[in-house]
Formats: C-alpha cells, structure tokens, sequence
C-alpha cells in the first residue's frame, strides 16, 4: 500500500540533489573552467513494502553517478600575459598540489596564473604550476614572457621554461577538488597532450549553458510538484479505504 | 536544502563582481588606473559516493561517484597592468611610463608608496610632488630662476636658466619594478604598497632594460575598456538573476513538501 509513497520519496529526495546539482552550475556559470555536472538518475528495482511472489518488484529511483562534461568553454580575452587557456578538450595544466607539492599532483583547467615573490609561476591560491614535472621559474627583469601554443615559454626570445598540458585516458578518475582544482582517484598516469594548443592572454570560460540549466530547473520544479502530487494521491486513497472499511454497516 | 545555500554564494559572487565592474568604470577617466578582474573558484565539493568504491558484493566499482558542489566564492580581484594610453597634456610636469615601472612617492608615514600617475607638479619649494603634495623619489627640486624643464626618456631632468644656454642636469628621476606587480596593495589616491606578495621593489633608470620609458607632457590614461566594461556588467546581472531564480525554485519546492496533506 504504501509503495507508492516510498518510490515518490525516492524520487523526491534525487530531485533535491538534482537541484543541488543544477545550483551549483549556475553559481559557477561564471567560474574559469568550471565543468558542468549532471545528476545521472536511474531505476532500482527493490523489495516491495510486503512481499507478493507474482507480481514484478518496485522500481525506485536512486542517483546513480554524476556526469561532468569536459567540453571546451569559450576561451575570452584578457590580455594579461599570465592568462593562459588550453584550446583542446579533457587536457588540464599541472600544479603541485599542498604545500612545497607535498601533496603529489594536481589538475586544473583554470589558466589565471600570477607569480609569487620567487618569481615561480602559480595558481590564484599559490599552487606552483608545473611544466614537465618541474616548477617554472621567471625572471620579472627579462621582460613579459611570450608562450607558444606548445607552451615554450620565451623572454627576450630566450626560451626559459615550458608550461605542459596532460590529459587522462578516462576523464572519470578525476575528483573535483574546489578552487577549480581536479585530483586523480587512481593509479593511472596522465599522458601529455601534445595536440592541446595553450594560448597566452586568455582564460576559459565555464561550459554552463544558462539556457539549457534554466530549462532544467524548470523541469525539477514540476517533476517535484507532480511526485508530492503522487504521494497526495497515494495518501488520499488510504485515508478514504480506511475511512470505507472501518465504517460499521 | 545545499541548493539555496549554493545560489545565495552565487549571488554573493556576482555582487562582487558588479562591485569590481563599478569600479573599474567609475576610474574610467583616472590617470595611471589599472582596470581589476574578479576571479572565481568552485567551492568545496561534498562526496556522496566516492567513486572507486565499492558497490556490490561481487566488487563492482562506482565508476563516476556523486559530488556534489557547495557554490562559489571569489578567488582573487587582480589587477591587470596593461599599458595605458598616454594622452598628451602639454603640461611639462605631466610624466608618462611607457613600459614597466612605477613613480616613487615618500608619503607622509615615512614609507614609499607607488604609483602609475605622473601628473606631477612643484610646491612651495621648487620639488616635485603629487597630486597630493607628496614628495616624489629621489627628491628633485626646480630652481626659481629655471625657464624651462626637460625631462628626457632617461629620466634626465634637466633646466634652462635665462641666461646661460647650456641646459643644467638637477637630478634623475628613478622608477621601480616588481617581481608580482598584481600583488602590489592599493590604498587609494592612486598609490599602491608593497607587500610579501609583490617582492621588493628594484628601483632603476627609466629606458634601461626592463624599465619603461619616461614621457613628458604626456599622462596614463586609465587602461578601463567601457564596452568591454558595460558587457561584463551585463552579464553579471543575468548571472544574479539565475542564482536568485533558483533560490525562489528552492523555496517553491519546499513550500510543495510543507503544503502535503496528511
């Protein structure tokens, strides 16, 4: 009797998430290479409220992943020549992650780098950037740095550095971290990217399309207002049987 | 319900960014300002099912795992230290950088402030100072008896006594670099402090390697682009809208739950 309600609460309680889902999209539509995210929802054929052996089980809902969609964002320009934005998808620059890189690698798309007082090359939060596994150091006296699409990094026309982009085999290892920052959750090593082209100046914007997470809000809102409508439904009827057979004829 | 919680930093996020836009524009006409940048960052992300983790008996393994976002939060508001025009003023104490480089200023407290202004002029004393009447450094002070100034892309400042043809050399104007210009502090009045961020300040000849060139009679227009500007404005506030309609999308979903008749 009551498996109506649970299989609409479980669709509500994936709704909610969903909607976590989508306002975290839109709080990052304006975020430096932030990734969209979709909840993947799918059926869970469970144990029924009481146990009938003829008729089929009862499918719930239950989340069961989250899609990230690596596609390039719009690269914008910046003219700031610590900018960089990587033309090429699923490719990411390296940073040392942690402290002194205590905390191995780390992966992130969004290229606002500045220096610090050593004149290392880091990330808004300080993490030094890494080219070829190593920290990349500048020299403030030689004049603004020029970086090639490879990512050879020239001053005064002297190369000095270069700054690399990798790329997984199976985006879906990667851990968001915050701080626009992916950790890898397995052994497996990324590869360089050499047809990823880096370009100095501008930054990626987030691949949020603002239409399409309006339209998904949208669609929550009244998936969520038909399921309570289910459970009202559900309720009603049980109410109104009681009320029936508990009446003294 | 995270969701609200999450479009309230959104809307926090584009406030600030709106706060940066408006600013940028209101410096639009400001010698020597540089335009800022808000930068944003996702925040932490809760994991609801770790990915790699187990999910079955028979060891199946969760191939993409759940996180969920908590918003976003500014990262940094930085600077961009793209040249600015110079605009020609005719004012002979009116002083470009063309390159990198900042005027030194003695302020009041005793420490040095920087700037990119160099729309100079003399006090009671003969010296140059700002706007403000801070002292520039080193000290350079004008004879009273001087007809003309010339101050040459080097820094050279040199005067023309009536009377004597030969130009006399009264000082050299000197700027200053930094490893991280954009971790240089702003105070107002056009100055900027150094901070751990930006390093020392290599103070050097105006044209000598790595140093801009010095020009006269010319002032930094502020390097603020207004379309660039009023498009980012824009799109700042349909940033707003779509956090606050998911706040109100929230809300009505809530009010649905409470309103179920028991």
């Amino acid at each position: 009797m009551e498996n109506a309600a649970y299989v609409g609460l479980s669709r509500q309680m994936t709704l909610r998430r969903e909607l976590d889902v989508v306002a975290n999209n839109i709080a990052n539509a304006e975020t430096t290479g932030f990734k969209v995210e979709q909840l993947l929802v799918g059926t869970e054929v469970g144990e029924r409220a009481r146990n009938y052996a003829v008729r089929p089980g009862v499918s719930f809902v239950l989340d069961k992943g989250l899609g990230r969609d690596y596609g390039q964002g719009a690269l914008e320009q910046t003219s700031r020549p610590l900018d960089f934005g990587i033309e090429g998808e699923g490719a990411f620059f390296v940073v040392a992650d942690g402290p002194d890189g205590a905390g191995g690698e780390a992966y992130t798309r969004d290229g606002a780098f500045t220096l610090d007082p050593e004149g290392r090359l880091v990330t808004g939060q300080g993490r030094p950037v890494l080219g070829d596994g190593q920290e990349i150091v500048l020299d403030p006296a030689r004049g603004t740095p020029a970086v090639a699409a490879d990512g050879t990094i020239s001053q005064n026309g002297q190369p000095v550095g270069r700054l690399t982009v990798v790329r997984f085999d199976v985006l879906s290892v990667l851990e968001k971290g915050g701080d626009g920052v992916y950790r890898n959750t397995s052994n497996t090593t990324p590869v360089e990217a050499n047809d990823a082209r880096i370009r100095q100046g501008m930054l990626e914007a987030s691949n949020v399309n603002p239409l399409i997470e309006i339209t998904n809000l949208i669609e929550i809102q009244r998936a969520y207002e038909r399921v309570t409508k289910m459970i009202e439904n559900a309720n009603d009827l049980s109410r109104r049987s009681v009320e029936r057979l508990g009446k003294v004829s | 319900m995270r969701a609200l919680r999450t479009a309230a930093s959104g809307m926090a996020a584009q406030q600030t960014n709106v706060e940066v836009i408006s600013n940028n524009i209101a410096n639009m006409n400001t010698v020597g300002f540089k335009r800022q940048r808000a930068e944003f960052q996702d925040l932490l992300y809760h994991n609801v099912e770790r990915m790699g983790a187990t999910s079955s008996a028979a060891g199946t393994v969760v191939p993409t795992g759940i996180q969920i976002g908590a918003g976003v939060r500014t990262g940094s508001v930085y600077r961009i230290t793209e040249q600015g025009t110079p605009e020609r003023t005719g004012n002979r104490f009116d002083l470009a950088i063309d390159g990198k480089g900042y005027f030194q200023i003695t302020l009041p407290s005793g420490e040095t402030g920087y700037t990119r202004a160099g729309n100079l002029s003399l006090n009671g004393q003969g010296q140059m100072v700002t706007d403000d009447g801070y002292l520039l450094e080193p000290a350079i002070t004008i004879p009273q008896d001087a007809v003309d100034v010339v101050i040459s892309k080097t820094g050279e400042v040199q005067v023309i006594v009536q009377g004597t043809p030969e130009p006399q050399v009264v000082g050299t104007l000197q700027i200053a670099t930094f490893f991280n210009e954009a971790g240089l502090e702003a105070i107002g009045d056009n100055l900027l402090l150094e901070t751990a961020a930006s390093g020392a300040a290599t103070p050097g000849t105006p044209g000598d390697p790595g140093f801009g060139q010095l020009l006269q009679g010319y002032t930094e227009a502020s390097n603020v682009d207004a379309v660039a500007e009023i498009s980012a404005l824009i799109i700042a506030q349909r940033a707003y809208e779509m956090n606050s309609k998911v706040i109100s999308t929230a809300d009505e979903m809530m009010a649905v739950s409470a309103q179920v008749k028991s």
